[in-house]
């Protein structure tokens, strides 16, 4: 069958259609595949646990002798909860770069990404 | 080879590049201020060889005016992003002519965006980076709205030649 390859067909729609969600595709999967930005790195007992991208709003939990709620928000992060006796990861507050909040009595040490300032902490 | 397809091919080949030093005098990137954005009139002469001429044809015009588009304005690292973008829309508007199914729309449509990912991908070789990926989705709605754009010139422009010698070159697929 012969058609008019001038005119406008429901198939061009259909190509159009796809490559609209093509785009919006890509849209929401390239943020979750490719996490950019700044990381923090959530350590038990020396050990890396998890790497957070501040990107992304979230809350989870770590779990080692006690239990400190993590909560990341607008990119920064927090230990927004804990059971701990003193609480002094929760005080530390929202951070979002340059030293760590540390949660002793879990053993639990969230490595924020680097503030540009030289750090002069023992390891 | 045949002179009048030489002769075909080298009017088609400096009309491509006419047609992309024009369009940089449009100001596209103040609508979008996206880095590659461009209406890809080129693409226009791209289809007419494709249609008028022969995929393989339509191929060898397509490899001379990306290399001497580079020549002219684009410089080499234009040249690796208009070369993979174009040979990847070349690859896909010919495949799609030939299934038949789409008229120059959607060819035209099919092409542009098959270019960006092209466009995108060579970009991203270049830096070594996978985050030039980022603007493919950008670059895939405004490569959605060229590609309308270039395949109703496409068509203005196919309807006038009809009736004339080209268009003895088939106007249906």
């Amino acid at each position: 069958m012969k058609r008019d390859v001038l005119k406008f067909r429901k198939s061009d729609l259909l190509a159009a259609a796809l490559v609209l969600l093509a785009a919006l595709l890509t849209c929401a999967l390239l943020p979750r595949l490719m996490q950019t930005g700044e990381f923090a790195s959530v350590y038990q007992d020396g050990r890396l646990i998890r790497r957070v991208p501040l990107t992304v709003d979230q809350t989870f939990s770590v779990t080692g002798d006690y239990t400190n709620t993590v909560t990341v928000k607008d990119g920064k992060i927090a230990v927004t909860v804990s059971d701990c006796p003193t609480n002094d990861c929760v005080h530390q507050g929202w951070r979002s770069s340059g030293g760590a909040i540390i949660c002793l009595p879990n053993r639990v040490e969230i490595r924020l990404p680097s503030d540009g300032t030289v750090d002069i902490s023992v390891p | 080879m045949k002179t009048i397809t030489l002769a075909r091919s080298a009017l088609l080949v400096a009309m491509a590049l006419a047609l992309s030093y024009m369009e940089r005098f449009l100001p596209l990137q103040l609508i979008v201020p996206l880095p590659g954005v461009k209406l890809g009139l080129a693409n226009l002469v791209t289809m007419m060889a494709l249609y008028f001429l022969s995929a393989r044809q339509g191929f060898v015009i397509l490899l001379l005016r990306c290399v001497l588009g580079s020549v002219f304005y684009g410089g080499l690292s234009g040249l690796a992003m208009s070369l993979t973008g174009g040979i990847l829309a070349y690859a896909v508007m010919a495949a799609a002519k030939k299934s038949g199914s789409f008229s120059v729309y959607g060819v035209s449509i099919l092409g542009a965006a098959a270019h960006n990912l092209g466009q995108v991908l060579a970009a991203g070789m270049m830096m070594g980076s996978v985050y030039t990926l980022f603007y493919l989705p950008f670059l895939l709605l405004t490569g959605l709205l060229t590609g309308v754009i270039t395949g109703s010139a496409a068509a203005f422009a196919f309807r006038a030649l009809r009736g004339t010698k080209l268009d003895a070159l088939t106007h249906t697929a």
